[in-house]
């Protein structure tokens, strides 16, 4: 599944949304894995919107997603300034609640949902590759 | 039944105590909703407030940070607000985010 997501908006999203769940069900993906790369796939958008520099609506992404010997890839390419999720450090979840930052969360859920990310900076963009073994 | 991409929240508001029903996808934007109405219950001087996750099939980090940031606000004027029956996918989100003990409503 190849998708370009050229605006950070609710509409493009549910787009983004609807390809996934077909590419889901073309695949017999479990929920759990459709699960899995449709919530890091929301926290890494934002997380895009977050850190581009042309605004938080302005945002050309490239996803695509494969299922490939039992791997399931999802990457993402932007041209957003270079960021690398894979060195945010993991939050401290033993904190309570009233010490607790209120950010810096969707990147551990994408960890741990996923079994592996990589990230590259290639001619310009961002590329974070995720896997997750089915 | 609502479209799977899609957020609805029905409000059941007992004297000062209002539960929140959150159906559907609770991601940025279901977020932004949610925080609207968390909001909208504070003003109106909710003594608890129930956010009821049993019918939210997909709970990203925006809807978390928005129960937390809520819960330390009523936490701190002497109020509450507390999680109840979240879905699995909801009670899985919380817990690998180190909230499920704390956030959700022990029965």
């Amino acid at each position: 599944m190849n998708f370009v997501l050229k605006k950070n908006c609710p509409a493009e999203k549910r787009r983004l949304l609807s390809a996934l769940e077909t590419f889901a069900r073309d695949h017999s993906l479990s929920a759990e894995a459709r699960h899995a790369a449709d919530l890091a796939l929301e926290e890494h958008l934002t997380n895009i919107s977050s850190h581009g520099s042309s605004g938080p609506e302005e945002v050309e992404v490239h996803i695509r997603v494969e299922l490939r010997d039992g791997i399931l890839q999802v990457e993402v390419r932007d041209d957003g300034p270079p960021f690398d999720p894979t060195t945010h450090p993991a939050p401290d979840l033993t904190l309570p609640l009233e010490q607790r930052p209120v950010g810096g969360l969707g990147i551990h859920m994408m960890r741990t949902v996923m079994d592996e990310l990589h990230y590259r900076r290639e001619g310009g963009s961002n590329v974070l590759v995720m896997r997750k073994r089915l | 039944m609502i479209p799977i991409n899609s957020m609805e929240i029905r409000k059941n508001i007992t004297n000062d105590e209002h539960e929140l029903l959150v159906a559907g996808r609770v991601d940025g934007e279901g977020a932004n909703q949610l925080e609207l109405d968390v909001l909208a219950s504070i003003r109106a001087g909710a003594r608890v407030i129930y956010v009821n996750l049993s019918q939210a099939n997909f709970l990203c980090s925006a809807g978390i940070r928005v129960l937390l940031q809520y819960w330390r606000q009523q936490k701190n004027a002497q109020r509450a607000l507390l999680v109840t029956r979240p879905s699995p996918e909801a009670a899985a989100a919380l817990s690998m985010t180190g909230f499920q003990d704390q956030l959700v409503e022990k029965i």
